[in-house]
């Protein structure tokens, strides 16, 4: 595969799982801007070091590892409490005919760290099989066991917690 | 678990915005006008340093009176210890090698400058060979990425201490980053080591427990940040290594240090910590290095 080939064929990749992406970064800092800020500074970093792509096989993992990596930079960044525009706000808060627990989870996940977050949503909400999401943190299978598993421990405690309160 | 795959409906509601289109487009364009590059590992220096370091490094290289006159220049002469050494790089498609290795001069102890300038061209040769070997497999695999970089920063100087840390990053699609340091007392121009500082093995202890305490302080005061810490169902830090990486400041103070991934996500990078003196006070053989 020539340079030039590889590069159209990510590029296609960035172009056709836009969406995706975009929904990945905001499930970090909550806010239009800085999801949009997250996706350009992504695609440029991606495209610019495109030789660290080794196989184009893992053009997912390594895609999702830029991305991942520059949400949580952006978060590091902005420390600042980022402010949900109000109309967005409204947009997302759940429906009424929505079982409450499901809204307690939902919170509850945008409460984990940063890396919890990013096992929970790899996992769940993009169905990333375990070793796949091992290749994007670049840690060992059982590691993303061993953390999902108390990530999600934890996400019932909290929520007990919550039902108690 | 079925919860989970309920509240995934929310995340997939998540609103796209029209721009989301134009932003993606445009920044390719961006990509596409500027030439790909190799990211480096190193960030942390700002370009201006690096690029003023390089020329102060290439004088001193290249003319001996130079280097003679600038080690009469009072702050410069310090430096001018470490300064000069040799460079390896290879730049050959998507294979690079950019290996800086520190050279002690200076030291009366010739013995003692010697065998670290010798362990220095070591570890850089290390990483030389490896590379070589790595290169040619995966060109007899049909090519790929890898990339090595060592360099090395001068953590602390004065009259009495010498720090300087080696760092190696090795660049196989993410980066892996290593670092190595080593402590001179240049009065009596002796090698420091972590042991040496301490009446017994007590320290791993002390030390330990004072860093997993600061790691969970730092994880309760800011969700951004995470360690790693080993408990009953987690894998993690348990303890420093006798010999882990350490340094000691202008101040005096001990500072102990893991490399990327050792304690924490590769995005928190090299960690260091300072001990208070008052922590490891009861271990210490002297107050002569840390005070």
């Amino acid at each position: 595969m020539t340079k030039s080939e590889k590069f159209q064929l990510v590029e296609n990749y960035i172009i056709e799982n836009q969406h995706a992406h975009y929904r990945l970064a905001y499930s970090y800092v909550k806010n239009k801007e800085s999801s949009l800020d997250i996706i350009q500074d992504s695609i440029l970093k991606a495209l610019k070091s495109i030789d660290s792509l080794e196989h184009i096989q893992y053009l997912k993992t390594w895609f999702y590892r830029i991305l991942i990596n520059t949400s949580i930079d952006f978060m590091h960044k902005n420390k600042r409490m980022i402010v949900v525009e109000d109309e967005i706000l409204d947009f997302h808060l759940p429906a009424e005919e929505m079982e409450v627990p499901d809204i307690d989870l939902y919170e509850a996940i945008d409460h984990l760290s940063p890396s919890q977050k990013t096992l929970i949503i790899l996992r769940f909400f993009e169905d990333m099989k375990i070793e796949d999401i091992a290749k994007t943190l670049n840690v060992n299978q059982n590691t993303v066991k061993t953390r999902l598993y108390s990530t999600l421990r934890k996400l019932r405690s909290n929520m007990e917690k919550k039902v108690k309160a | 678990m079925s919860k989970l795959y309920e509240s995934k409906k929310q995340y997939d509601d998540i609103e796209i915005p029209e721009e989301l289109k134009q932003i993606v487009s445009r920044s390719i364009e961006t990509a596409k006008m500027e030439k790909p590059k190799n990211s480096s590992t190193f960030k942390k220096w700002g370009a201006g340093v690096v690029a003023a370091a390089a020329i102060f490094v290439a004088s001193v290289n290249m003319s001996p009176t130079l280097a003679q006159a600038l080690s009469t220049v009072p702050v410069l002469g310090q430096i001018v210890h470490v300064v000069t050494f040799q460079e390896i790089t290879i730049e050959e498609d998507t294979y690079n090698v950019d290996l800086k290795i520190p050279n002690v001069t200076g030291l009366t102890n010739k013995e003692l400058e010697n065998s670290l300038n010798e362990k220095y061209i070591a570890e850089n040769k290390a990483l030389y060979e490896g590379f070589q070997k790595e290169m040619e497999a995966l060109k007899e695999v049909g090519g790929g990425h890898l990339g090595v970089v060592s360099t090395y920063e001068i953590v602390t100087d004065t009259d009495e201490i010498l720090s300087i840390s080696r760092y190696e990053a090795n660049i196989v699609g993410s980066s892996s980053t290593t670092m190595r340091t080593d402590t001179i007392d240049k009065k009596n121009e002796v090698l420091i080591t972590l042991p040496s500082l301490f009446k017994d093995k007590g320290y791993i202890e002390t030390i330990s427990t004072y860093i997993k305490d600061e790691m969970r302080k730092e994880m309760a005061a800011d969700e951004m940040n995470m360690y790693w810490i080993a408990s009953e169902e987690e894998i993690g830090f348990e303890s420093i290594r006798p010999d882990q990486t350490f340094s000691i400041t202008a101040d005096h103070k001990l500072t102990i240090s893991f490399d990327k991934y050792e304690v924490a996500p590769g995005s928190m990078g090299v960690i260091t910590f300072e001990i208070p003196t008052d922590v490891i006070k009861e271990d210490l053989i002297s107050d002569y290095y840390i005070k």
